[in-house]
């Protein structure tokens, strides 16, 4: 009875444990995606206006010099242009984003900064371009702030969290 | 053209580019009835018209094309939107230098004239924006309408007449023009080939897309795309060393001076210029001078009297 009673608060401890852990990598993981994503629009950023690259093709350029999710984000977008079904750039940058929503860590308040390019992006000449794609990688930089002070603020806690909860549980059942 | 050519001509190049709206209207019209279209205008907020060789037209959701344009389809703002969306393959920043001009030349050298809003800066177009309305103008390639008029075009001792087509606007001058480019660059068992510039300031003639001739100019042309008619003619002169030259609509000081320098230099000139007859071309100053100077020896009326390109008179001035 005793060995059940061990190991059942062994796994109590554990699992709350490591859901702990798990919550301070994706609290940590928030911010690098938002890093990575910054990075990614000011390749794309310098593919229109410097290159005047077709956006399907500038979509999947960036796609290719950024990792999961960043990447399929710009990837799925360029597919959904590439089909040539009716669709605006907005319309695929708008389901890449949906895409990006189930594969992120990234908040909501992330994507609608994002969502904002959304009704520009490629419908003006590149001085325009330019001007709202850096805008947007700004806004993300706020957001990356944030997510940072954030991560300062909640990764120890999330960390030893876990085990602790599991602890006081443990002992509030025995 | 035949029936399964225009067919396939709207499915892969003309329908991609509509609203998926304005797409389902023209899946439903008979290829006989493509055949007539000639351009396609789409305004915002009214009806679309179809312009034919044999009229205008509307495009009714269950009859198809029909005379009465009051029962066509209404275009909204959004699929004037989703057309130049799709025409720019959502990349407008990479046709800004078009734009400027007021029209894009797409795949298949098809012309897509815009109108909104523009914005200007020291006196020069900077951009379209807004955009309101879309004059979509099929390039229709139509090999061998040239060949009756070659026979006047040829000079004795193997040189080519200068030659100067006449006609008020939609009378098919681009497309004989295009033709006759080609047979001049082609040669044949008779006629020895020609090394032809085409000097294309509205992208029309060779409908270059992406710096590349999009219809059959023949394998002896050299394209000067988008290139002003006199700097054009010049610049030909002076680096491709052409037999002929070709150009469309004539109508500027600059592009009459050019045109004597081209003679003086020894290369042929075929080109055309829009008017009804010759005395309406002799009451503008500077064609008058280029008439009468008789640098044209071959002079070809067009009309469309029995559609696009019918010949009305050829004037000769040997």
């Amino acid at each position: 009875m005793l060995w059940i009673k061990i190991m059942g608060s062994v796994m109590l401890v554990s699992a709350l444990g490591f859901w702990g852990l798990a919550g301070a990598h994706g609290i940590g993981r928030r911010s690098e995606e938002l890093k990575e994503l910054r990075f990614a629009l000011a390749f794309l950023e310098k593919e229109i206006t410097y290159m005047h690259t077709p956006l399907t093709l500038a979509l999947e350029r960036t796609a290719a010099v950024c990792h999961h999710p960043i990447a399929g984000f710009f990837l799925e977008s360029a597919v959904k242009l590439k089909a040539r079904e009716g669709l605006t750039a907005g319309e695929a940058w708008g389901q890449g984003i949906a895409w990006l929503k189930t594969q992120s860590h990234l908040k909501s308040a992330d994507l609608e900064v994002l969502n904002t390019a959304a009704q520009q992006l490629g419908m003006s000449d590149s001085s325009d371009q330019r001007k709202f794609l850096m805008m947007i990688q700004e806004e993300i930089k706020v957001q990356e702030e944030k997510a940072r002070q954030e991560q300062r603020a909640n990764q120890k806690l999330w960390s030893y969290g876990g085990f602790i909860m599991g602890i006081v549980i443990v002992l509030l059942l025995i | 053209m035949s029936q399964g050519e225009v067919r396939n001509l709207f499915k892969h190049e003309i329908m991609p580019l509509l609203a998926p709206a304005v797409r389902r209207l023209f899946s439903r019209v008979e290829p006989q009835h493509l055949l007539k279209v000639e351009e396609i205008r789409m305004r915002s907020g009214q009806p679309l018209i179809i312009r034919g060789w044999d009229g205008e037209y509307g495009l009714d959701a269950n009859n198809g094309l029909t005379h009465d344009i009051n029962r066509s389809y209404r275009v909204s703002g959004e699929d004037i939107i989703r057309t130049i969306a799709a025409i720019s393959d959502n990349s407008l920043y990479a046709f800004e230098e078009d734009i400027k001009k007021g029209f894009i030349t797409i795949a298949g050298g098809h012309r897509v004239g815009l109108a909104g809003q523009v914005i200007m800066q020291q006196g020069q177009v900077k951009a379209i924006k807004e955009f309101s309305s879309i004059c979509l103008r099929i390039a229709r390639e139509i090999k061998g309408c040239a060949v009756p008029l070659m026979g006047s075009i040829y000079a004795p001792g193997g040189k080519v007449n200068n030659t100067l087509l006449i006609s008020p606007p939609r009378c098919g001058k681009t497309t004989l023009l295009r033709d006759i480019a080609r047979l001049l660059s082609t040669g044949s068992r008779q006629h020895q080939p020609y090394h032809v510039v085409i000097v294309d300031e509205r992208s029309e003639l060779a409908g270059c897309y992406l710096g590349l001739p999009q219809l059959e100019v023949g394998p002896r042309t050299d394209v000067l795309d988008a290139c002003s008619k006199a700097a054009g003619i010049m610049m030909a002169i002076r680096a491709l060393s052409p037999e002929v030259i070709i150009t469309d609509e004539l109508g500027r000081r600059e592009d009459a001076e050019a045109i004597r320098e081209c003679i003086n230099a020894g290369v042929s000139i075929v080109s055309s210029v829009h008017a009804s007859s010759v005395d309406e071309l002799a009451a503008r100053p500077i064609m008058s001078e280029l008439v009468e100077s008789k640098i044209f020896k071959n002079i070809i009326i067009l009309s469309r009297s029995k559609g696009p390109g019918s010949i009305e008179k050829v004037i000769r001035w040997d």
